[in-house]
Order: C-alpha cells, then sequence, then structure tokens
C-alpha cells in the first residue's frame, strides 16, 4: 500500500488508486471534467494537471498511479497556472450563454471559473459555430455549443448503457458530439448522461426552463419504480412557491451514489416517474352517500369505516373483514397493518400481492420486473396469500368489508370479483378505477410526504426521507391505521420512526446513512 | 452511389490479408476504410456499417474515424477530385487565389462537383503536408505546387486535354 504526501498530507491509498482518488480521500477535490468514477480514463480535460515531486513535467491526476513517496501539490504556482490555462482553452469557443443555460448554477464550467479563472478575455477571434440546442432523444436536449468534448456521455453510452449512441465527430475545433445518424439516444438509462455532463451541452428536456436549480432543495430518497430500490435525490421546489411550476412540488429526480445498488445510475423510467406525485392525487377522503363519492372530514369518514368494519366482525367475525396490503406501503405501514389486522384483531383473510400485476421490463442492469419497492417487505413481514382469494370471498359475501391498500383491483378478473363486493375502503394515494369504485376512500401519502424504510429485492432495509408535506388533506398511512385502530378501540403507534425502533432496536436516523444500504445478511447495519 | 456495400470478391481477400497484419479486428479500421473508398470513391453510411459488422465495433466508432481523417470522404466525387490546402502556409502565399480560382473555372463551390461529373473539389482546412509548394492543390492525389491563377487555369486546360487524347 503506497503512502504519498499531497499538498502536505500524507495518505495511505490500497494499491492502484489514482492520485485524484487518493486525494479525494483525504477530501482534497482536483478540478476534472472528463474523469468520473463510473467510466474509463479518457485524459482528454487536462484540468486536473498536478505537479508530483521528479516529475519533470505536471501530471494528470486521474491517470497518474499513486505510488510510494510521492509528493504531490495541487496548488503550486504551475498547477493553477495550467488550470487557468486549461480553462481558458475549454472556454475559448464556449458560449457563455450561462444566463439561459439550464446548468447554470451547478456547471462545473462556471463553478471552476470563479476559483481559477481568468477574468479578463484575451480572446479576440470569432468562435466556432454549432448546432444549438436540439433533442437528440426523448429525454435529452444537445448543445453542441456548451460542450467541451470531455466524452463523459459517449463512454457513459459505450460501457455502462452498451448502446452506442453518442460519438466525436470531425476533428479539431470543429469537434462535435452527436448522434450517429439514424440513431436516437433512447435507451433505458438515457437520463444519465445528463448528470454526468459537467456543462450545459446535456439537459433534461422536462426539466428544461422549470426551474433555476438554486431554488431546488433535496431530499434523499428511494425510487419506488421497481424491487431494485435505487437511491435517489428528490428535487423539489423548496424557496419557491409551487404555482410557479403549475403546481408541481418534485421538479426532477436525480439518482444519489450507492456502491452496492445503483452506483452512480438510475434508469428512465425511475428518474421521470415523479408524475404521481403531483398529479391526480386524492387529496381529500371521500363517502359514498347515495350514489355520488363526496368529499369528507376525516373524523367521519374513518367513524363510517370503524362502525362497517366493527358490525361485519360481530356478525361474521375474523372472517367477516378482508384486507389486501400493497408492496407499495413502508415497511412501518405494513407493520402497523399487521399488528391491528393480524395481531389485534385476527383477521383471516388478509393479503398483499397482487397476481394480476403485469410484471415491468427487466434487464441484467437495474430494472427489475416487480414493479413494487416493498415486496421483500411484504414477505420478510410474514405477508402471504393473495389478493384472488379475498377478492373471491368479498364477491361471494363472505367478507362484509374489503379494504384496499393501493392496489387497482378493477380490471379484468379483479374488477369482475370487486364489483360483487359489498363494501370496499381505499386507502391510496392516487386516483383510479378502484377508488371509484370504493365507499370509503382515504387518501394516503406518497413516498415523499413521510419517512419510512424500504426492503429492496435482495434484502436491504432503506430509508427514505419525507421532503413534502402530504398533500391536501392526505396523511401518511400509519397514521390513518392507528386512526382507524383508535376508533376500533386499540392503541398503535402512528409514526413510522416509533414503529421502526419498535421493530429493529435503533431509531432511523441510526440507521446507516439516510436511505443507504444495509448487509442484506444482517438486515440492519447501525 | 448504392444502397448496399460490399467489397468485391478481389478486396474480401485484401481485406482478409490486412486483419492478418493487426493484432486486434480494430486495429485493420484504417486499411479497411482506406479498401472501402478506393473501391467506391467514397465511404457511404451503408459502407460504415459493413466494415463495422466485419470489424466488430459499433458503427459509431467507424464514423469518428471517417470523420475525423480528412483524406476520407463522405460523399461520391468527381471524377477527378482536387483538394486545396488552406493550412497557414498556403494561406499566406494565396490559397484564396486557387479557391476563387477553381470556383470560376468550374462553376461549383468547395464541396460541390461539376454537372457533368468530371470535377469536384474542396478545401481541406488541415495541412496537406507540402508546405514547400504553397500554395498548393492536389489532383487526384498529386501535388501541384507554387499555384498563381494563371497555373490553375493551365492546370485544368491540361486535364481535360489528356482526357480527350484518351491518355
Amino acid at each position: 500500500m503506497p503512502t504519498l504526501t499531497i499538498d502536505g498530507q500524507e495518505v495511505t491509498v490500497d494499491a492502484g488508486t489514482t492520485v485524484i482518488q487518493a486525494a479525494e480521500q483525504i477530501g482534497i477535490n482536483i478540478p476534472r471534467y472528463c474523469y468520473h468514477p463510473g467510466l474509463s480514463l479518457a485524459g482528454r480535460c487536462r484540468m486536473c494537471l498536478v505537479e508530483i515531486e521528479t516529475f519533470p513535467n505536471l501530471q494528470i491526476a486521474c491517470y497518474t498511479r499513486a505510488q510510494d513517496e510521492m509528493v504531490v501539490s495541487t496548488t503550486s504556482e504551475r498547477v493553477l497556472s495550467a488550470r487557468q490555462s486549461m480553462l481558458e482553452f475549454l472556454l475559448s469557443n464556449h458560449p457563455l450563454d450561462c444566463p439561459v443555460c439550464d446548468q447554470s448554477g451547478e456547471c462545473d464550467l462556471q463553478n471552476f471559473y470563479m476559483d481559477h479563472g481568468q477574468y479578463q478575455s484575451r480572446f479576440l477571434e470569432n468562435k466556432v459555430k454549432k448546432k444549438k440546442a436540439f433533442p437528440i432523444g426523448p429525454h435529452v436536449i444537445l448543445d453542441q455549443e456548451r460542450c467541451i468534448l470531455c466524452t463523459r456521455c459517449v463512454r457513459f453510452t459505450e460501457e455502462v448503457s452498451k448502446s452506442n449512441e453518442l460519438g466525436v465527430f470531425n476533428r479539431g475545433s470543429r469537434s462535435v458530439i452527436d448522434l450517429y445518424p439514424t440513431k436516437s439516444l433512447d435507451n433505458p438509462y438515457s437520463g444519465n448522461v445528463i448528470d454526468i455532463c459537467p456543462v450545459g451541452a446535456l439537459t433534461e428536456r422536462e426539466f428544461r426552463f422549470k426551474c433555476r436549480v438554486w431554488y431546488l432543495a433535496s431530499q434523499e430518497s428511494i425510487c419506488t419504480g421497481c424491487s431494485r430500490g435505487c437511491n435517489i435525490s428528490l428535487d423539489y421546489n423548496g424557496s419557491r412557491r409551487a404555482y410557479k411550476a403549475g403546481g408541481r412540488r418534485v421538479m426532477r429526480i436525480k439518482p444519489r451514489y450507492n456502491p452496492d445498488i445503483n452506483k452512480w445510475w438510475i434508469c428512465d423510467e425511475g428518474r421521470f416517474g415523479y408524475g404521481f406525485i403531483d398529479t391526480d392525487r386524492i387529496e381529500t377522503p371521500m363517502q359514498r352517500t347515495t350514489s355520488d363519492l363526496e368529499p369528507s372530514d376525516w373524523d367521519p369518514a374513518l367513524a363510517r369505516v370503524a362502525e362497517t368494519v366493527k358490525a361485519a366482525y360481530s356478525e361474521k367475525g375474523a372472517n367477516g373483514v378482508g384486507v389486501i396490503v400493497s408492496p407499495q406501503l413502508s415497511n412501518e405501514e405494513l407493520l402497523a397493518c399487521r399488528e391491528l389486522f393480524v395481531e389485534k384483531m385476527k383477521l383471516t383473510n388478509v393479503a398483499a400481492l397482487n397476481p394480476w400485476e403485469e410484471p415491468g421490463e427487466a434487464d441484467d442492469f437495474l430494472r427489475n420486473a416487480d414493479r413494487n419497492p416493498n415486496t421483500k417487505g411484504v414477505e420478510d413481514l410474514g405477508y402471504s396469500g393473495d389478493a384472488k382469494a379475498v377478492l373471491e370471498k368479498a364477491a361471494e359475501g363472505e367478507i362484509e368489508v374489503l379494504i384496499i391498500f393501493r392496489h387497482n383491483l378493477a380490471d379484468g378478473e379483479a374488477g369482475k370479483l370487486l364489483e360483487k363486493a359489498k363494501f370496499v375502503v381505499y386507502v391510496g394515494t392516487n386516483w383510479n378505477a378502484t377508488a371509484e369504485r370504493a365507499h370509503v376512500v382515504l387518501p394516503g401519502a406518497t413516498h415523499a410526504e413521510k419517512d419510512g424504510t424500504f426492503t429492496n429485492f435482495e434484502g436491504r432495509v432503506q430509508r427514505f426521507k419525507q421532503a413534502l408535506l402530504p398533500i391536501g388533506d392526505s396523511r401518511n398511512d400509519s397514521q390513518i391505521i392507528s386512526e382507524m385502530a383508535a376508533k376500533l378501540g386499540y392503541s398503535l403507534p402512528a409514526s413510522a420512526d416509533e414503529i421502526f425502533e419498535a421493530w429493529k432496536g435503533i431509531s432511523l436516523d441510526e440507521l446507516s446513512g439516510s436511505g443507504s444500504s444495509v448487509d442484506p445478511d444482517t438486515a440492519v447495519q447501525a | 452511389m448504392s444502397a448496399s456495400f460490399e467489397f468485391t470478391p478481389e478486396n474480401k481477400k485484401r481485406f482478409e490479408e490486412i486483419l492478418r497484419r493487426y493484432p486486434t479486428k480494430r486495429a485493420a479500421m484504417l486499411p479497411s476504410l482506406h479498401l472501402t473508398q478506393e473501391q467506391e470513391g467514397y465511404i457511404s453510411p451503408e459502407a460504415e456499417q459493413y466494415i463495422a459488422d466485419l470489424l466488430e465495433v459499433p458503427v459509431v466508432d467507424v464514423r469518428e474515424v471517417v470523420s475525423f481523417y480528412t483524406m476520407f470522404t463522405r460523399n461520391p466525387l468527381g471524377k477527378h477530385h482536387i483538394r486545396v490546402c488552406e493550412s497557414l502556409s498556403c494561406w499566406v502565399r494565396g490559397s484564396d487565389e486557387v479557391k476563387e480560382t477553381l470556383e470560376k473555372e468550374l462553376g461549383v463551390e468547395s464541396g460541390g462537383i461539376t454537372e457533368d461529373g468530371e470535377y469536384s473539389w474542396e478545401v481541406i482546412p488541415d495541412c496537406l503536408g507540402a508546405c514547400e509548394l504553397a500554395p498548393m492543390l492536389q489532383l487526384d492525389g498529386y501535388f501541384e505546387g507554387n499555384l498563381t491563377r494563371e497555373k490553375v487555369v493551365e492546370l485544368l486546360k491540361k486535364q481535360a486535354a489528356s482526357k480527350t487524347s484518351g491518355k
């Protein structure tokens, strides 16, 4: 293991570590454009030049391996002057259209120029004109003038998505990154090139001009798109009123580094699948009076559920009430359901999985066919039996009250059975045909609006944090269950933190990192 | 122009020969492209795909190479092709005059083909490597240097004459 000195600090690193990585280990961030830990080395941008004693010339830190007794300076006069010169080269053909550039505020050209810029331009020549702002795929816009040819995106399509849509064409100052004609950047992971582009060359079509990045607040979360449990950041309207974005609160999703699950990447379905958080939400409890569903307060809605449940219970006992929980619920909500419905009320008809659910597309990278974030949690918490048996009993009239969480069971065979159910309570976040058919509808909160954990398909219990207040009158499901329990004469904790602590013996905050990975063997890693 | 491209049986043999000279298939890219251009006169998208399949590389890699080197052309050319060097030495010594003359004499702009399909010409911004002859051009690969307006006109006349005399 080589020990080297970087800016006067000694650091011992694993053999094969590069200088840029060694510096990172002691908190020194060497400016870089082309280097990305998830991609092969290119050595194109020359921004990470450092001075190493005994080397006559400056060396690129991304490519140079750390060696014993190396003495590196990242701040010597030669290094600083080289950085300034490299930036001058990179900006010589850059349009400097920052005021209308979406990357502004999170742009490494801007960031590094603040520290290493020349400020007084010497450039008198005309800039090379290239193609500006044209779509190269369903999610990505390319501006060739802003591009500094770091080739991160090209290497991504070569090495990670393995789809080879992009290339560097032509030569010298006329070089451009472009699509191979006839191709389109429409692979399932195309959005990642937006994240790795250090400048404003690749921007997101959905997010473009919707919000300046400095208005965004960010919260750590978990993608609910499939059972992989990719770590994400929810970027939402923080310091700005939501009406400025047409009522949208969540503005975009970015992958969050997790070495064990998704590394630096997420799929496009996950990245762009946040629309449900702000659209078609059930915002208030609803009750069916004569034939229509009408808005109601929480108290009467919950009271009606409790009365109906009590009546069914006294008439038919534990068989009279059916519950279908969902792998969309957090572990804490599943635990609350288990405590109330299974342990306290001893219901016999409790199911979780929807046997009619269409599997999603899967591949050998991130996407799993199971489109639910917490199927493993459902299994681990002892739920078995599928919704079909419960629905059949509800259709036959054996079950008087059916409580459905999240699932849409109104299509096809399920729909025919559901139609015959006597009394349906729907607890969910978004309007669907099941909610429209229910007798009482209780609005739940999405994962963006509550705390909790999901167990991914490998058994990692991962935390997601609350970013937003529940929309309208909606409430998080563990609170709904707790209040339903109170009306039925039981006492249940309402907060996810309390439930988690009772389950695992540690608080949510003690769960390693926030939403970070957990060793599947030990289930919880403190 | 052909919708599809394939090496002639003879060129296929030459391609196999080229492959043997390199440790990896990818390394045979440049000679394979030269062979393609020799056969077809230019490198069409179909030819790019053909080479990509032969060398087992993504087609985008072939396009990167073809677009990087100015000696490859992606458009069909005239029977005779003129390349005018516009690099520093030639420019200082009067490549602008050469360009103007060609445009006037041939009646097409750089990158175009004359109506009879006899000539095409283009400006090469990168040095053609004959600064001692500046300003210079390449006619069908042969260097013609120390050019003036008169010399360019004369050159075109000579070329036309050699054609009518059946040379």
